[in-house]
């Protein structure tokens, strides 16, 4: 016990003083900290008493809303029914009051109350991580090296460790959804770093009545582009992004700020068409420079948008009760890619800063980007009790093109045409090995391709990964998770780290029930 | 190119429309399929969402449900947040605006009775709680016949043609329900009670008196203690009673209490077959009436 009074016993002396002036000032600091344990004694005590009550209280009313069934039950049975207005499924709606309940306090106001409010839920995300490269390798695996990622800035896009060695408290993702009138439903999602970094992860609204299948999105959301990308990070089967998502893409996927329209046709099977139109500022697909470094590279200025679109098509075959297949074949399009390179080395490598070395020793880069996407999701639905023999099995293949023209600003190299091609795929299987518990298995691999054509011709070689995962689902409500990757990550060309990661992961999730999505 | 494609589109559009005969209805639960197909007669296009053999409310909005409602005129369901996890998202998926809760084509079986377990505290320290009531009504073949009704008065706004067929068919299924409780009220007079895995049964209990001796799960969702097994057995020890679960529970804890208590114990679908009809649901009903029988002797 420290020896001088703290700020807190003073409070908890001054507050001890007011309510009871009899008490004696006290003089020493063992009698602030008797005090101390005196009041917390008494506080515990109310606690106890006032829990014991509400206990008795839940027991009384249990009883007499059985009480008050058991009457009208009898009654309902020979009367003619009563086809009651059919209510949405959700708690906040009561689906009749029970005959003999008197009516509410006739004395309040009467009121809506809370009763408009959107479903919140809150889910936190954080996690025990460890790994052999004193922990860097949770940034490494986001920056393995292929050439089509902007470098100029020198450090990874969001600049900040996605994970260290020890503690690591990922986000809070503070979700709200409602229906906002007959025409849209709307959700916003907010982001919450460990930092107190604030973002707003989705923010959009969705129409609910138009006809022939369609249906309308704007706001800020997740691409519909192939599977995994509309997933936030709780609802990953790992506790980490996949290779090629993580490095095409970027920590949050691909981003939309814009419109879509999605179509089901009245098909014998399932199918989902939709398209997107965007803004297209994306981290790394569509990632445009500074306007400091676009002027001293002699790049264009970024351009008003839209400048992303995307389109996909998702089929899923009827396979009866227990089966479930969805095949999908997805492409985004960004009118305006740029990133520099070091005057005769190939794109894709370190790069000084631009105001360091000056503009002679940068290429500019500018052009357009492709990305390509297929994937499959197949789900077995076995019978057993919480995902007991459930198996999920789920693959993309990413592959992304960049048509570049180098920038005027160095003579040498000005107007040079380069061809930059990556690509990778992930395959991930899960499966219920008992009631609530499930292990995973994971194969990620980026830049099958890997190269530049044009002015300079490379070829990088691949990064890949395996990844093994324990999940414990506690509950519907919170899980656990214990992960190991083995990681072979190229970081420069030749040069490769090879190392090992582990995660502890937690996942809690509190507020209204969430929704289970395919 | 686009042309050709739009022919196609449209080729296959003629052929996946279902011919305009009969509704096209949607329901959840086999239970509620079987309601359909007794209330709503042959004529229904009726497609069933999940087997018996699932926890209704752990399924995912798979997209065959979400094909399944695109083209539906009334979608089933038993309602009371059982399916709140999927159906929601299935019909919102499905852009048919006529199934949106609030809308005729929006049917909720617990939103035409009298729930059991309601007001329960909103608190998941007990587990996954649905404070609107205990969904498993179906289980009651009174509250069964009772929605039977509803069901056919909202079938007979749908197809006013055939109101007063649907209204026949559903009071025929309740008096034959009526005659059946009777029989099974005598054959259970008497019965010592029953410890349920999960609160999933108590209509039934409910319906016939028979008391509720203990559950082996104490909080919904969540897996049993030993201590909390260890004393339901050390309190029931010397009585007489049934164990009975539902198929997608763990037969584990059962089992034992089973063989320490020396009672009977059966794990049985709470849902009928995909294929039942009114007749089907009640030799379910049947299954679960022997079953708690068992324990007389």
């Amino acid at each position: 016990m420290r020896s001088h009074v703290t700020p807190g016993a003073i409070a908890a002396a001054l507050v001890a003083t007011l309510a009871s002036p009899r008490v004696a000032f006290p003089s020493t600091a063992s009698d602030i900290a008797e005090l101390r344990a005196s009041l917390n004694a008494l506080k515990a005590q109310y606690e106890r008493r006032i829990h014991a009550l509400e206990a008795r209280l839940a027991a009384a009313e249990g009883h007499s809303a059985r009480a008050a069934r058991q009457g009208p039950q009898a009654r309902a049975e020979t009367a003619a029914p009563e086809p009651a207005a059919s209510q949405p499924m959700t708690a906040a709606q009561v689906i009749a009051a029970p005959v003999g309940t008197p009516a509410a306090d006739a004395r309040g106001a009467l009121t809506s109350g809370s009763a408009f409010n959107p479903q919140i839920s809150v889910i936190l995300n954080g996690n025990y991580y460890q790994d052999s490269q004193d922990g860097h390798g949770a940034d490494r695996v986001g920056e393995a090296l292929w050439p089509g990622r902007d470098l100029t800035t020198g450090d990874s896009a969001s600049g900040e460790a996605t994970a260290v060695n020890g503690f690591n408290f990922s986000e809070a993702e503070i979700a709200f959804s409602a229906t906002v009138d007959p025409y849209f439903d709307a959700v916003t999602r907010l982001s919450v770093g460990g930092d107190g970094s604030l973002a707003l992860d989705e923010g959009w609204f969705q129409t609910r009545g138009l006809p022939y299948g369609l249906r309308l999105k704007g706001g800020q959301f997740k691409s519909d582009f192939g599977y995994i990308n509309v997933q936030h990070p709780h609802a990953w089967d790992f506790a980490d992004q996949n290779l090629p998502y993580l490095n095409l893409l970027g920590e949050g996927g691909l981003d939309a700020t814009g419109v879509q329209v999605t179509y089901l046709p009245p098909l014998p099977v399932y199918t989902l068409i939709g398209a997107e139109l965007a803004q297209g500022d994306g981290e790394r697909f569509g990632a445009t420079l500074s306007p400091d470094e676009q002027e001293v590279l002699g790049l264009s200025q970024t351009r008003g948008g839209p400048r992303l679109w995307t389109a996909f098509a998702k089929v899923s075959p009827e396979l009866g009760e227990s089966h479930a297949l969805q095949l999908g074949v997805s492409y985004a399009s960004n009118s305006q890619q740029q990133s520099g390179h070091l005057l005769g080395e190939p794109p894709g490598l370190w790069t000084p800063a631009v105001e360091t070395t000056g503009a002679a020793q940068v290429v500019g880069l500018q052009g357009r980007a492709d990305l390509w996407g297929i994937d499959l999701v197949y789900k077995y639905d076995a019978t057993g009790e919480y995902g007991y023999r459930d198996f999920k099995f789920q693959s993309e293949y990413l592959r992304e093109v960049q048509d570049m023209t180098a920038g005027d600003a160095v003579p040498e190299a000005a107007g040079t045409r380069y061809t930059i091609a990556t690509d990778g795929l992930y395959a991930q299987a899960v499966y219920g090995i008992w009631p609530r518990w499930q292990v995973g298995l994971r194969y990620d691999v980026l830049g099958l391709t890997n190269q530049v054509r044009g002015g300079i011709d490379a070829d990088y070689g691949s990064s890949d990964r395996w990844t093994a995962a324990l999940t414990w689902n506690l509950s519907e409500f919170s899980r656990l998770r214990l992960q190991y990757a083995k990681n072979d990550i190229l970081v420069a060309p030749g040069e490769r780290e090879r190392f090992d990661a582990f995660y502890l992961q937690f996942l809690v999730s509190m507020g209204s029930h969430g929704a289970h999505p395919f | 190119m686009l042309k050709r494609l739009f022919l196609a589109l449209s080729i296959l559009a003629v052929w996946g429309c279902p011919l305009a005969a009969g509704l096209q209805v949607v329901a959840t639960s086999p239970s509620m399929g079987a309601l359909v197909r007794e209330i709503a007669g042959p004529g229904v296009h009726l497609t069933v969402l999940a087997p018996p053999d699932r926890d209704m409310h752990s399924l995912q909005a798979k997209p065959s449900m979400i094909h399944a409602l695109r083209g539906a005129d009334l979608v089933v369901a038993l309602g009371a947040e059982l399916e709140v996890g999927w159906l929601p998202l299935a019909i919102a998926s499905s852009t048919n605006a006529r199934l949106q809760p609030g809308q005729t084509g929006y049917f909720e079986a617990a939103a035409q009775v009298d729930l059991l377990d309601r007001g329960a505290a909103a608190d998941r320290a007990l587990g996954d709680v649905h404070p609107v009531g205990n969904p498993h009504l179906d289980l009651d073949p009174v509250r069964t016949a009772r929605v039977g009704r509803a069901l056919a008065e909202r079938l007979g706004q749908l197809d006013p043609a055939s109101a007063t067929q649907y209204r026949r068919r559903a009071e025929a299924f309740a008096a034959e329900v009526d005659r059946r409780v009777r029989l099974w009220a005598q054959r259970l007079k008497g019965a010592p009670g029953v410890v349920l895995y999960h609160r999933d049964a108590v209509y039934l209990l409910d319906r016939f008196g028979i008391p509720l001796l203990g559950l082996i799960e104490t909080v919904p969702g969540v897996p049993p203690t030993a201590a909390h097994l260890k004393e339901l057995t050390a309190g029931l020890a010397g009585q007489r009673g049934v164990l009975l679960y539902a198929s997608y529970q763990s037969s584990t804890e059962p089992e034992a209490l089973a063989r320490q208590l020396g009672w009977p114990v059966q794990g049985l679908p709470l849902e009928p077959p995909m294929d039942a009809d009114g007749e089907g649901y009640l030799r379910h009903i049947e299954r679960w009436v022997a079953a708690i029988a068992a324990g007389q002797r």
